[in-house]
């Protein structure tokens, strides 16, 4: 993978990196940051992971030193921290290129989900991610299935239904909650 | 203390055994942990607990007149107290399910958490019992309609007789879902909060592979992660043993299946 140069915003060693994905949220970064687990420095190792980002929104993930990308990536990245970061600042028409790699692709909530504890942020991360980002076909069947009360409604009294009808074939009787 | 929760789910396939091991690996941290493989129709937690040679499985204790105690039926494997149930169709037809409730009155003496590897399956006397029994429900779900069209059918069956939802897993969760989305609207119709979402796993297939729970096989794979942040949601409430077992002691439960 080949990313132009950007501007370098900041620099620094993080405990936890959803620091580091949470500043790119919050600043809107369409760039990419570079991580390396600190004790690959420490070790001579040169673990070094790339993630990038589109208004905040974090599009592929790439680490150099195993040449995996996606959810490889972000696995061979991952450690007990810290990590020393990087953040650049780099235009959307010069990661155009790089973010055609379909393989290295990710979802929007995936390096929060993966490389943090914080359910919070996974859930910021794909509000702010566009509607094309999110999901395919299946997801919007099932969101469709759970939107429609009325049909939720009728599978949980036909299941009620039949607890107290089947309870009875079983002498269960005594042990129905009374309604 | 003792709080039992039955690990349930409507559908097959949704690794509620990898789920029930999971969770009962992570609790042990903190607590006194007993698994039962109570799916004692389609047993399998004791080919993910390397008991495959167990001598003596929960099928011993539920036929009647049987000289095993509950203690031959208990092996203490990965920090926990492991209850596995036999394969053989003949022990589960001899098997009596009324019995079920003294065995699990017997293990929450000793237990702090007691979890209930429960069929998936609402078809019969003894596939309901482990719901109509425990405390709570942890319904193990996928973002799929069958996977949660099921769940909510076992959770209406587990509230028919007052076991309510301490929360929802989503497990085998793969990475292009809309996952939240989901969440966000499964919410509105599951009890308890969503305790975790578990990314699909190749680890999981070779954890079962090689006879060991997931924590214990891969325990720095995302899907570790994610139940151990699953469990420490999963707040125990106390109970005293006595009354838990009184409550099992007690339920009715007649003898005909």
């Amino acid at each position: 993978m080949k990313i132009p140069d950007g501007d370098l915003l900041r620099s620094r060693v993080v405990g936890d990196l959803g620091v580091t994905l949470a500043t790119a949220l919050e600043r809107r970064l369409t760039g990419y940051a570079v991580v390396e687990p600190q004790d690959a420095v420490l070790l001579g190792d040169e673990t070094r992971g790339v993630i990038t980002f589109t208004e905040g929104v974090p599009v592929l993930a790439y680490c150099t030193t195993s040449d995996r990308g996606g959810a490889d990536a972000l696995e061979d990245v991952r450690g007990p921290g810290p990590y020393s970061v990087d953040l650049y600042e780099l235009d959307r028409s010069a990661l155009a290129a790089a973010h055609e790699a379909d393989g290295l692709r990710v979802s929007p909530g995936l390096p929060a989900e993966r490389l943090t504890d914080d359910r919070d942020l996974v859930t910021r991360t794909r509000d702010a991610a566009p509607e094309d980002r999110l999901g395919g076909d299946d997801t919007d069947a099932v969101e469709s299935f759970l939107d429609d009360e009325s049909q939720i409604e009728a599978i949980r009294e036909q299941a009620r239904e039949e607890a107290r009808t089947r309870a009875e074939e079983w002498g269960l009787t005594d042990a129905l909650e009374e309604s | 203390m003792v709080e039992a929760f039955a690990v349930a789910s409507g559908k097959g396939g949704t690794g509620k055994t990898t789920s029930t091991l999971a969770l009962g690996m992570a609790l042990a941290e903190d607590h006194d942990v007993t698994v039962v493989d109570a799916d004692t129709g389609m047993a399998n937690l004791l080919f993910h607990a390397g008991l495959n040679d167990a001598t003596v499985t929960l099928h011993d204790l539920l036929v009647e007149g049987a000289d095993a105690t509950v203690d031959d039926a208990v092996y203490d494997r990965f920090g926990m107290r492991v209850v596995p149930c036999g394969t053989s169709l003949a022990a589960f037809q001899a098997a009596d399910p009324e019995r079920l409730r003294d065995v699990v009155a017997t293990l929450a003496a000793d237990a702090d958490v007691l979890l209930l590897d429960s069929p998936a399956a609402l078809g019969s006397k003894s596939a309901v019992l482990p719901v109509v029994l425990a405390d709570r429900t942890v319904v193990v779900l996928q973002p799929t309609i069958p996977a949660l069209s099921d769940g909510l059918k076992v959770q209406e069956y587990a509230r028919s007789y007052g076991t309510e939802t301490a929360g929802t897993l989503f497990n085998r969760v793969r990475d292009d879902g809309g996952i939240d989305r989901v969440i966000d609207r499964a919410e509105r119709y599951f009890g308890g909060e969503t305790l975790g979402v578990v990314p699909e796993s190749d680890d999981a297939r070779s954890a079962r592979a090689a006879g060991e729970p997931l924590l214990a096989h891969a325990p720095d794979s995302p899907a570790s992660r994610a139940f151990r942040e699953a469990a420490s949601r999963l707040s125990v409430r106390d109970g005293a043993s006595g009354t838990v077992a009184d409550r099992f002691r007690s339920a009715v439960v007649p003898d005909d299946v």
